[in-house]
């Protein structure tokens, strides 16, 4: 058995470090690009979101360097994330590729019992004690949360730093050498190094940097690809930027979900706007965005897949909070046919109004 | 006391439990008309962009009849059958309408699990009480309202030598504005109708069941299993598909029910506020022409597929 997964963010890095302790053979598909994409698009049904398209794109890309098998999370709807699985398998069945689906799904729609039995199915392949199997998944699980906080410290910092660029060139080094070691250990030690680093990158804190929450569905905030490498564009205009959503963040509110501990100061500062979970993450970006107004963000970017449903609810309901928290929103919306030059004409002229909403005087806050 | 129940969504479907249930309490009903241009401007001028058209639509219902009731009835149904949903849009409803248009009178906001009595008499109860305070008569006026409910049936079924299953939406196949009256253009061409309703249940759940996940949306189940039930019985010739752009289970429900049909006659037709009649005639002329001299040559088909002669 061969194993690959579809991509979101830094996601393949914990992936690969779960797979070398646990000794399973694996191929990571290449990152996200245009090949994936085109490909996903032609094989994938026209209105369907743009992650569905990206990972279908993954998997033949996968499929082509001897994977079998394909590893996916689930969930139980009501957002199409939860139908994915179904339409992929029709898709590569009817592409004529023999592959195995592996769907982690939520409890509440396939039960424990069958969770366990497909987790055993990808744990059978590994030759390693128990105690060695439960020590990688830890090790994964620290490996990304690791991974997300030196993301969320470079992306805040990015405003700070006192030379320009620092930060983002740390950032895309870990990545590069975390992902090209093969040891789990030595993997997590170079995690580590590089957060002590991105700690250290001096900073001047007296400096007043235009400070934007990023907000919306949590694929196309976390996969770079897909919002055409937003949080990239914001370290070098000096933006600090600041993100929720996380990949460590949805294991955490997962597992805590079942006892419903999950998220709570999100929960209820969403709760004056949308009481009620209506699926995906649209009450997290409504929390999200009452949260980013408390801590005195300048603005906020939703950014979401075009036909994305919560999103569609969440974005009729930011304009209220907008004009009441008084924070500017601006919602992006991407798919494969966003234009690069638009798409950056409007992010700049969404900075440069933070900036001028600052110093005038009858700005409206 | 004057309540408004706006014509849009599953109003088709549900509008004799909420009007039985209101008349019973002794309130006034405010409908609004059924839709028209004015109501399609009005909504697409209040929503939200990127919302599909029936959405668009029932704004424009509540737009139309905001300032003529002291409350409106906006009902966020989350599940039909228990752990199935309609889609997202469905569970936060109200809040899309509040933060969208202007000047609303109060809505109802409490959840609707129409599988749970119990939850439903809660709805009631909370609705209710801006009405009355008297818990006997709500309780008598939901008991009405339930069985009127249950009396009641929707679909078309009109067989006859070619008959086509009219999939969608209830909410699009029943809005005849908004289909542009396909059902009345069908029966001009003698064209025979059968809807998700009429389609015999056992079976079309033994369709379901071969589903790799359990369904999760109502309407995938109904319109999955009832088109493919349907065809596997050879009751009907082709099936006409109404799907609103952009609609996030369609997405998914139409190539479902392609992969499982193969090279049987489906015709797909996208509605937008944009859509043209004339197109949508143009399109449903060579679907029916199609569809009539597969029926004419079908003993004179090669094993190919390809027609050798037409008579």
């Amino acid at each position: 058995m061969k194993i690959t997964v579809p991509h979101m963010g830094n996601v393949y890095i914990a992936v690969k470090i779960l797979f070398d302790g646990l000794g399973i053979d694996y191929v990571i598909p290449p990152l996200n690009n245009k090949e994936a994409l085109s490909l996903g698009s032609k094989y994938s049904p026209d209105e369907i979101c743009l992650p569905f398209k990206l990972m279908i794109g993954n998997y033949i890309a996968g499929i082509k360097n001897g994977a079998d098998t394909i590893l996916l999370v689930g969930s139980c709807g009501p957002c199409r994330f939860g139908e994915y699985s179904e339409l992929q398998f029709k898709i590569l069945e009817h592409l004529k590729y023999n592959v195995d689906f592996i769907v982690i799904d939520a409890v509440k729609s396939i039960g424990l019992n069958e969770l366990s039995k497909r987790i055993q199915r990808v744990g059978a392949e590994s030759n390693k004690k128990s105690i060695e199997k439960i020590k990688s998944f830890v090790r994964a699980y620290n490996a990304m949360c690791l991974l997300d906080d030196i993301e969320s410290q470079a992306h805040f910092k990015a405003g700070y730093e006192k030379n320009k660029g620092e930060c983002k060139k740390l950032l895309n080094a870990c990545k590069e050498e975390v992902f090209a070691c093969d040891e789990p250990d030595k993997a997590l030690k170079l995690l580590k190094y590089y957060l002590d680093r991105i700690k250290n990158v001096p900073a001047d804190y007296s400096k007043n940097p235009v400070k934007v929450a990023i907000i919306g569905e949590i694929y196309t905030v976390i996969e770079p690809f897909t919002n055409l490498f937003i949080e990239d564009i914001l370290m070098d205009m000096s933006v600090s930027t600041k993100r929720n959503l996380t990949p460590s963040w949805w294991l955490k509110d997962m597992l805590l979900k079942t006892i419903k501990l999950n998220s709570r100061e999100l929960l209820k500062a969403s709760n004056e706007f949308l009481p009620l979970y209506i699926g995906g993450h649209a009450r997290e970006c409504v929390g999200e965005a009452v949260l980013a107004s408390k801590e005195n963000f300048d603005g906020a970017i939703q950014i979401f897949p075009m036909g994305c449903m919560p999103e569609i609810v969440s974005k009729a309901i930011l304009p209220t909070i907008s004009r009441e928290k008084k924070l500017p929103v601006l919602s992006l919306i991407v798919d494969e046919m966003t234009g690069e030059a638009g798409y950056m004409t409007r992010i700049e002229a969404f900075i440069d109004l933070l900036e001028r909403r600052r110093e005038h005087v009858f700005a409206w806050n | 006391m004057r309540v408004g129940i706006p014509k849009g969504l599953l109003y088709c479907k549900y509008h004799p439990f909420f009007e039985t249930f209101f008349r019973g309490l002794g309130a006034e009903i405010i409908n609004s008309d059924n839709t028209n241009k004015n109501i399609l401007d009005l909504g697409v001028k209040t929503c939200v962009d990127e919302a599909c058209l029936p959405v668009k639509i029932y704004h424009g219902h509540v737009a139309s009849i905001k300032d003529q009731c002291d409350f409106m009835v906006i009902p966020r149904i989350m599940q039909v059958y228990k752990n199935e949903y309609i889609c997202p849009k469905f569970c936060g409803l109200p809040e899309m309408v509040v933060h969208s248009i202007p000047g609303m009178p109060p809505v109802t906001t409490g959840p609707l699990y129409m599988h749970n009595k119990k939850t439903l008499f809660k709805w009631c109860l909370e609705s209710g009480s801006m009405i009355t305070r008297n818990r006997n008569r709500i309780k008598s006026a939901f008991e009405l309202a339930l069985k009127a409910q249950n009396n009641s049936r929707s679909g078309i079924l009109q067989q006859k030598d070619i008959t086509v299953m009219l999939a969608g939406h209830p909410y699009v196949v029943n809005d005849a504005f908004l289909n542009m009256d396909i059902v009345k253009k069908l029966m001009a061409k003698g064209i025979g109708i059968v809807t998700e309703e009429f389609a015999p249940g056992p079976d079309s759940e033994k369709q379901v069941m071969k589903l790799i996940k359990k369904p999760f949306w109502t309407f995938q189940r109904n319109l999955f299993g009832a088109s493919t039930a349907f065809f596997q019985q050879g009751k009907i010739h082709g099936i006409i598909y109404l799907s609103s752009f952009a609609c996030g289970i369609d997405s998914v429900v139409i190539d479902l029910i392609r992969f499982h049909i193969g090279e049987f006659p489906m015709l797909v037709i996208k509605l937008d506020e944009h859509t043209g009649e004339a197109g949508v005639d143009t399109r449903l002329e060579a679907f029916t022409d199609m569809l009539e001299r597969r029926v004419a040559d079908e003993n004179n088909r090669s094993a190919h597929g390809k027609c050798l002669y037409s008579g």
